[in-house]
């Protein structure tokens, strides 16, 4: 999928524009404001996995696929997505959300995380043409 | 009498086999990721039990008593050691652990091993404080069955550490084979 069209990107878009509409309404529904967070959270999860993946070395070195810091990023990035899928539900369970704005937050969170993935594959580079 | 095998040492009392299954380079990845959302699983885990305990009340037609048991820093410590032990045996090189005397000096190795072993101590004393815990001050003073759920959140979340501690060296140790894609 090089050639992703326009039609993709009015698509993941819509999506994303209904996943914050759902985050947003599970926090204005009830007045309470706190699974904005869930938001925040799933946009920063990709964000480890982007810092450290330049570290990885280059295609040279034995160990190309495991270094160090490339693993540090998965790792992060893994706990930031479980927090955002635990906080919702951890909240609900302490009464502090009612479930339906934990059920709401997650949906919307999940529409945020796989628009940015869904975004991140459909127009990934092919950097290995160049060198 | 015989010598001993080269890779059976009587004197070495720490035996650490190494599981040198061929996954793939996905298998490593995957075997990351599944050890990053354990951490987090397991931390949430106690955590909830942590802000369950603190908004904790009596439910609304009954009497109010205030609940019998909180969350206090006793049910932290396990998690504590727990996570000093996933970070102890994490820092360690795992090449220096394997045995190879023959780079660097002979006393590395053992005190890598030093190392690995108060790691794996301190993870083994975090799961037996955490049923410690669990036993000394929910089952046996008999609190109401929704105040056990601190208890066994506090073993689990102790359990899932290993498990994280466990995924993650394996996936790790993964001998990934030497390729060589020179494409020209």
């Amino acid at each position: 999928m090089a050639h992703a069209g326009l039609k993709t990107v009015i698509l993941l878009s819509f999506v994303l524009a209904v996943g914050f509409l759902m985050i947003i309404l599970s926090c204005a529904l009830w007045s309470n404001w706190l699974p904005l967070l869930v938001a925040l959270i799933f946009v920063l999860a990709p964000l480890p996995n982007a810092l450290f993946a330049h570290c990885g070395g280059d295609d040279f070195t034995a160990d190309y696929e495991g270094s160090g810091p490339v693993d540090l990023g998965r790792f992060l990035t893994s706990i930031v997505v479980v927090t955002g899928f635990a906080l919702p539900l951890v909240l609900a369970h302490s009464e502090i959300i009612r479930p339906g704005a934990c059920a709401m937050s997650i949906i919307g969170g999940s529409l945020v995380y796989g628009t940015i993935l869904a975004y991140s594959a459909a127009f990934k580079q092919d950097e290995s043409d160049f060198d | 009498m015989s010598l001993p095998r080269s890779n059976y040492d009587p004197r070495r009392v720490c035996l650490t086999p190494f599981p040198n299954w061929s996954l793939g380079k996905h298998k490593r990845t995957m075997g990351i990721y599944l050890a990053g959302g354990l951490f987090a699983l397991a931390n949430w885990t106690f955590l909830d039990a942590a802000i369950l305990s603190a908004h904790a009340h009596a439910p609304y037609d009954d009497p109010q008593i205030p609940p019998p048991v909180h969350v206090a820093f006793v049910d932290w410590l396990p998690g504590i050691s727990s996570l000093l032990g996933m970070l102890v045996i994490n820092l360690i090189d795992k090449d220096r652990v394997r045995g190879e005397d023959g780079f660097g000096d002979s006393r590395a190795v053992w005190r890598a091993r030093l190392f690995l072993f108060i790691g794996f101590a301190l993870m083994a004393g975090g799961l037996a404080g955490s049923v410690v815990v669990l036993v000394l001050r929910y089952v046996l003073p008999e609190v109401p069955e929704e105040y056990q759920y601190y208890g066994y959140a506090n073993v689990s979340q102790n359990i899932a550490l290993m498990l994280s501690s466990v995924v993650l060296w394996m996936s790790q140790s993964v001998s990934s084979e030497y390729e060589y894609n020179l494409s020209i």
